[in-house]
């Protein structure tokens, strides 16, 4: 009973679920202090509807999203989404939070 | 040899010379009349109200201001002295919410609002009250793909600068397709073409003024719809510069009670005016955040007095200037 008990608690513990941590995109583009430009990117990818967190410094030109728990963009998706909103990325750095 | 090559620097040199010349003559204007003057400032960043998070649109009335507070998703109103009045509008996508509201204008007493992120206008009373909506999602006719500013007709029909469709459209009071300048989702550098139009405004005959927002240039258009004429820099097709008569992004156009234009230049913080007819007058504004500085002007609006209002994007304040030729 006692081993039935932690392998369940085990089970629990290290789902996919419980094991996926949030990734931080900082994504740098040139040109963001325009607020159509900014607001062009801010708008693709809250439509993509994965977005959990969405911060923009306009001085740096930097991009800095999280996505909600699981979800993952790829570099081909980003240039994909940066290219719709008339942007060319020049860099993507991921960080696990 | 050493003969052949200075004979060929001093050629070289007196050529960028002579074309540098030609350039200053051509495409650098003088200005002709004196710079506005600074009155106030008001704002700084938060959510209460008088304070702003991204200034991006304002239009104005004989008596008060009004603001597109962006990233709070809602319009403020002030007074001419900057006093807040009232505020309207909530971050959403339902009726009456917005999402990045951002150029504005008013016509018979009803506020309009180019609501970026929901593709559409959203047309309220100047009390706050929510009136109705136009245009929906898409690339097809009457449809929108973040509308940065509108301008209506004496009929009530309006103009929308299309941002990524790449057009302006006309449309019936209804929202009913009437015709399109540009051609849809395609940029363009010549006349009658776009690259990312960011604002219109119509001028006291009717014609039609377009702020081509990354071609850094005006293009105009008569009453009937035909191109008249564009200017911004060396033929006026997409070559910024910090020069008088050049753009670096075009955020904002407005005309003013004597039909003179003002365009908020934005990389250059700067606001430019011209005569109706693309004749440079003066310029005034600069980087930084002290009076009459900017720190990226988006917006700019003239009262029926001659009062000129601008929102600085970076220093979260709406800026207010006048000429010095009128009293007050």
């Amino acid at each position: 009973m006692r081993a039935l008990f932690f392998t369940l608690l085990l089970t629990m513990t290290w789902s996919p679920v419980t094991q996926a941590a949030e990734t931080l995109y900082e994504i740098r583009v040139d040109g963001l202090a325009c607020p159509y430009c900014a607001y062009g990117i801010e708008k693709k990818f809250m439509q993509r509807g994965i977005v959990k967190t969405f911060d923009m410094d306009f001085k740096k030109g930097l991009v800095k999203v999280t996505l909600k728990d699981g979800e993952e963009m790829t570099e081909p998706q980003l240039k994909q989404l940066f290219d719709e909103a008339g942007f060319s990325y020049r860099s993507v750095n991921k960080k696990a939070l | 040899m050493k003969r052949w090559l200075i004979r060929s620097a001093v050629t070289l040199g007196l050529l960028l010379v002579g074309v540098m010349l030609t350039v200053w003559m051509l495409w650098i204007p003088s200005a002709v009349e004196p710079p506005y003057r600074f009155i106030q400032a008001w704002g700084e960043r938060g959510t209460n109200p008088g304070q702003f998070n991204d200034p991006t649109g304002i239009a104005v009335t004989a008596d008060e201001v009004f603001v597109s507070d962006s990233r709070n998703g809602r319009i403020q109103v002030f007074d001419h002295e900057g006093r807040f009045k009232r505020q309207f509008g909530s971050p959403g996508d339902k009726p009456g919410q917005l999402g990045r509201p951002m150029n504005l204008s008013i016509h018979e007493n009803m506020l309009y609002i180019a609501d970026y992120w929901n593709d559409r206008i959203q047309v309220f009373g100047l009390d706050g009250k929510y009136h109705h909506s136009i245009g929906s999602s898409g690339d097809g006719p009457g449809q929108f793909n973040s509308p940065g500013g509108v301008a209506l007709n004496r009929k009530g029909e309006l103009f929308v600068a299309d941002f990524y469709n790449q057009r302006i459209q006309h449309l019936n009071a209804d929202g009913s397709f009437v015709e399109q300048w540009g051609t849809t989702a395609e940029i363009g550098i010549w006349a009658e073409e776009f690259n990312y139009p960011t604002d219109v405004a119509l001028g006291n005959d009717e014609q039609l003024l377009v702020a081509d927002g990354y071609n850094d240039r005006i293009q105009v258009f008569d009453s009937s719809g035909k191109f008249r004429r564009k200017w911004g820099g060396p033929l006026a097709m997409n070559i910024f510069g910090p020069f008088p008569g050049w753009f670096a992004t075009v955020t904002s156009v407005a005309v003013g009670p004597d039909d003179n234009v003002f365009v908020a230049d934005f990389y250059n913080n700067r606001v430019q005016k011209y005569d109706s007819q693309g004749r440079f007058l003066t310029a005034f504004g600069r980087r930084g955040n002290g009076p009459g500085q900017f720190a990226y002007i988006t917006a700019v609006a003239v009262a029926p007095d001659g009062t000129l209002f601008a929102t600085d994007l970076g220093n979260n304040r709406v800026v207010s200037f006048r000429s010095p030729r009128k009293p007050q």
